[in-house]
């Protein structure tokens, strides 16, 4: 199978059924995409495929052929709205355990790709889907504010 | 801002952040002959153990890097922030120059209260290590101060030490790398004196945590990320029910599943290896097993509970007795009595448990966020057969903890080392988020009864208490220093030692069994002896008609924290003049847990059955705070953590078996229910205690006490989604 990440065209050798999230982890070694359930339950392996953000566990390999993957690794090299929050979120004091933080940056990042500017409640809903077990919520919410100010 | 990884990079991260040793041009040596060992016993400073071997906490490089080894896990607490923050206090380092890495296991990085081993819990990093560490950097301070005025021929006197670099008034100033080398030759200070509080520059300063920006870009490498070469991905499929055993296992299904490379019995235990996780994963689910029923038991967690309740009628040890409570009961004509019921928990890190080994057949190297490196080590050791020197342990980063990693039997590195030393290969086991919820160890269940007399004219008379909980220390070698006359403190700490100063007092303790695994959770015995503590305290404020605030106040003069921190809530909210907006309520509650006060007033209000939690405003008392925006994250999420649990949390057993299996059916608190939260410390010089721990313990209680105020409701049975129907 052919998959084009992070701007490159690699080949995988796995069965078509396989969530695109062990893809990336295990084969191509792309370990910035956590995994938290297996169930499109936490966001932890939010990557974004054409733009949209997805939760790469349960997410078939087969249906991202033909289709853009960006994960954060191929996000922090390039993206100006990815490294505005990412900035934000270390100015904030946001990451403590860490291991949600490359999901919730996935999923603010296509938050702010989308709306310029969102409220209090567009952020509750686009944010809704990742867990974080460390409570790092408020600041998230905050840090989604800042880098929306700095972006504009 | 930060640079791109790929693989090269992440096997030289892992290195670097493993080893303990940073690459290239160490001028400080990694260890320091003993010298200081001896000459160093503090005479007339009993709290001050003797400085050992600072040179494997601190590296300076020639071009000026500074090396912190930590000698903690970082599981999102900040110690690789907060403990290089002590050391480059006294050094006078340049923080910018400060990177942390974490330790490898050695007796010198041992924890320096609870003896014997190197361990990360009990909210004590900071606290246990803030004489020790400040005193290691103001040694190799007045080392590199020495080194220059050998090098200038000056009287150290006339030296001071800015931004890694020594001074001199005429002979200018040489950088702390070009210094390290002579200094690492000279004799440890007797007695380097440590900065006053007013000169504190970088202790007191919320410094960014050094390990944000990896953890934003992807780089940080935490256990699950951990490459090493050949190396092969397990999952395990164990016992559905403690003690069920193996009664036949067809392996072929699994074995002709695409990727799997290998089925390996071990015990009542089969491993899949596979290429990757979900090849393994796959392989599992194909495993035909069929277990024999004999060794089952037929329990639910209604009927522990059932059990525990019988229990309670007969009772246990007394924790706590003074005055005369059975008289004072005789003589009350009414009583405040309740019942409380709280559930199994699991810890549910976002990371869940993996371990990555590599076994040759005469070494062993492992990876994993370990919180107990020295008894992991020897466990491994042991299975393998080596001697513990051969086993290499790696710590990295956890994606939390919660307690969960800090394993009294360190099951799933054990468990990694019996897997490896029958499969002899590199690989990595990796629990599902199902395994980790099920196959995991819980915070126990508990029951508590509570009966407070008072006389006629409603006046407090004496307080009995009882608690029915199951033992998380239990058949570990924590038992020894942790149990005393069959007593064990993590049932009833924080109601058995409670700072309400009531001369009739006594709390019971029955130490139940039951066939579930326990291990502490995030603040341990004070997540159910707080909620009861201080809902009943609401209770009988309301019983004699006091304002709860000002009833604490009075019961609390004997402690001086408490009452500061009292005085602090009220003064943060308005408490006199409770301006509470139209639909919301109060609740208030405050708690000591290890050393530290933490009082909370949270607004809720209420939606159908479902609270929401406005604002909680929180005052502590921790002593000095080393870095206050890190400590303020650390009692948010405590926050977070324990209303997550109020509202939600419930481990469901039936038939023996764990039902609960992930996050729909153990929801946890997500982005919109969390409150707004505003924390303020007691200004104070008295030395940190702990604070990963205390934040958790007022929030069930505080929104509890504010519920009632909305529907006259006394919640007892947790979580609140038990009693609180729409
Ligand atoms: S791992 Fe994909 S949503 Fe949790
Ligand atoms: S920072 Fe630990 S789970 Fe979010």
């Amino acid at each position: 199978m052919e998959l084009n990440v992070n701007g490159k065209v690699v080949k995988v050798d796995v069965s078509d059924d396989t969530p695109l999230l062990w893809v990336l982890r295990d084969e191509l070694k792309y370990t910035g995409t956590k995994f938290g359930c297996g169930m499109a339950l936490c966001g932890a392996c939010t990557i974004h495929v054409d733009g949209e953000a997805v939760r790469s566990c349960s997410y078939p390999v087969s249906a991202a052929v033909g289709k853009k993957v960006l994960t954060i690794e191929g996000l922090t090299a390039t993206d100006k709205i990815t490294q505005a929050v990412q900035k934000a979120w270390v100015n904030h004091h946001v990451p403590q355990c860490g291991y949600c933080q490359t999901g919730q940056v996935m999923s603010a990042v296509a938050l702010l790709q989308k709306l310029k500017k969102p409220t209090d409640s567009e952020i509750d809903s686009a944010m809704s889907g990742n867990i974080c077990r460390c409570g790092t919520y408020q600041r998230i919410r905050t840090a989604i504010h800042q880098a929306a100010k700095d972006l504009a | 801002m930060i640079s791109k990884s790929n693989k090269t990079d992440l096997s030289r991260r892992l290195f670097l952040q493993t080893s303990g040793l940073a690459a290239g041009g160490l001028i400080i040596g990694f260890y320091l002959p003993s010298v200081g060992q001896k000459a160093l016993a503090q005479e007339g400073a009993p709290a001050a153990k003797p400085i050992e071997a600072p040179n494997a906490f601190v590296q300076i490089s020639p071009d000026n890097q500074i090396t912190i080894v930590i000698n903690k896990l970082e599981m999102g607490q900040g110690v690789n922030t907060s403990m290089a923050q002590l050391i480059a206090e006294e050094l006078g380092c340049d923080w910018k120059q400060i990177r942390s890495v974490s330790a490898p296991v050695n007796p010198v990085y041992n924890h320096t209260v609870f003896a014997g081993m190197q361990m990360t819990g009990g909210s004590s990093a900071l606290s246990s290590s803030w004489l020790q560490h400040r005193r290691i950097g103001a040694a190799l301070r007045e080392m590199l101060k020495s080194a220059a005025a050998a090098k200038w021929q000056v009287p150290v006197q006339e030296l001071k030490v800015e931004n890694s670099f020594v001074i001199h008034p005429k002979k200018g100033k040489l950088s702390f790398g070009e210094l390290a080398e002579a200094a690492n030759r000279l004799p440890l200070p007797q007695d380097p004196p440590l900065k006053k509080e007013k000169d504190f520059k970088i202790i007191g300063q919320s410094v960014h945590r050094v390990d944000a920006a990896g953890k934003v870009n992807g780089e940080a490498v935490f256990g699950l990320d951990v490459q090493i070469p050949n190396m092969q991905y397990a999952m395990i499929l164990r016992p559905p029910s403690p003690g069920m055993k193996i009664k036949s296992l067809d392996p072929k299904t699994a074995k002709s599943s695409p990727g799997v490379t290998d089925v390996i019995r071990f015990g009542d235990k089969v491993a899949v290896l596979a290429k990757n996780t979900h090849a393994a994963r796959v392989g599992r689910d194909a495993l035909k097993v069929e277990w024999d029923e004999k060794g089952k038991t037929a329990f639910s967690d209604e009927s522990l509970m059932q059990d525990f309740r019988k229990q309670a009628a007969g009772k246990g040890p007394a924790a706590a007795n003074r005055g005369n409570v059975d008289q004072l009961l005789k003589e009350s004509t009414n009583n405040l009595k309740a019942e409380y019921e709280f559930p199994f928990l699991a810890h549910a890190p976002m990371e869940p448990m993996n371990c990555t080994i590599h076994f040759d057949g005469k070494t062993a190297e492992i990876w994993s966020g370990h919180q107990m490196p020295t008894s992991d080590r020897g466990a491994a050791a042991a299975i393998l057969g080596l001697a513990p020197e051969k086993v290499t342990v790696n710590t990295v980063y956890a994606g939390g903890s919660f307690g969960r990693r800090a394993n009294k039997i360190s099951d799933y590195t054990s468990e990694a080392c019996e897997l490896a030393k029958v499969a002899k290969r590199p690989l990595k086991v990796v629990w599902s988020r199902e395994d980790d919820m099920q196959g995991g160890f819980y915070r126990p269940m508990t029951f508590h009864s509570v009966n407070i007399g008072l006389d006629k004219s409603k006046k407090f008379l004496c307080w009995d208490h009882q608690i029915v909980g199951q033992s998380v220390i239990g058949g570990s070698m924590f038992e020894q220093f942790m149990v005393k006359d069959g007593l064990e403190s993590t049932i009833t700490e924080g109601v058995s030692d409670t700072a309400y100063d009531f001369a009739n007092f006594r709390c019971h303790q029955v130490r139940a069994q039951t066939p579930i695994t326990t291990l502490w959770w995030r603040s341990v015995g004070h997540t159910h002896t707080a909620y009861v503590m201080e809902t009943m305290l609401d209770e009988l404020a309301e019983a004699t008609n006091q304002d709860p605030l000002k009833l604490r106040r009075s019961l609390l003069q004997k402690s001086p924290r408490h009452i500061e921190v009292l005085d602090l809530l009220a003064k943060q909210t308005g408490w006199a003049k409770k301006k509470v907006p139209q639909g919301r309520a109060w609740g208030l509650a405050i708690h000591e847990s290890f050393g530290t006060v933490v009082g909370q007033i949270a607004e809720v209000s209420l939606s159908g059955g479902t609270p929401k939690v406005h604002k909680v405003w929180c005052a502590v008392h921790c002593g000095q705070v080393v870095n206050p925006e890190g400590a303020k994250t650390q009692v948010e999420g405590a926050i977070a953590y324990g209303l997550s649990a109020a509202l939600h949390g419930e481990i469901k057993i039936e038939n023996g078996i764990i039902t609960t299996s992930n996050f729909h059916n153990y929801p946890v608190m997500r982005l919109p229910e969390m409150p707004e939260v505003s924390v303020s410390f007691v200004k104070t010089t008295q030395p940190p205690t702990g604070l990963g721990e205390p934040g958790l313990p007022p929030i069930a209680p505080a929104v509890a006490n504010a519920i009632y105020r909305l529907t006259h409701q006394r919640l007892r049975k947790l979580p609140f989604s038990r009693e609180l129907k729409a």
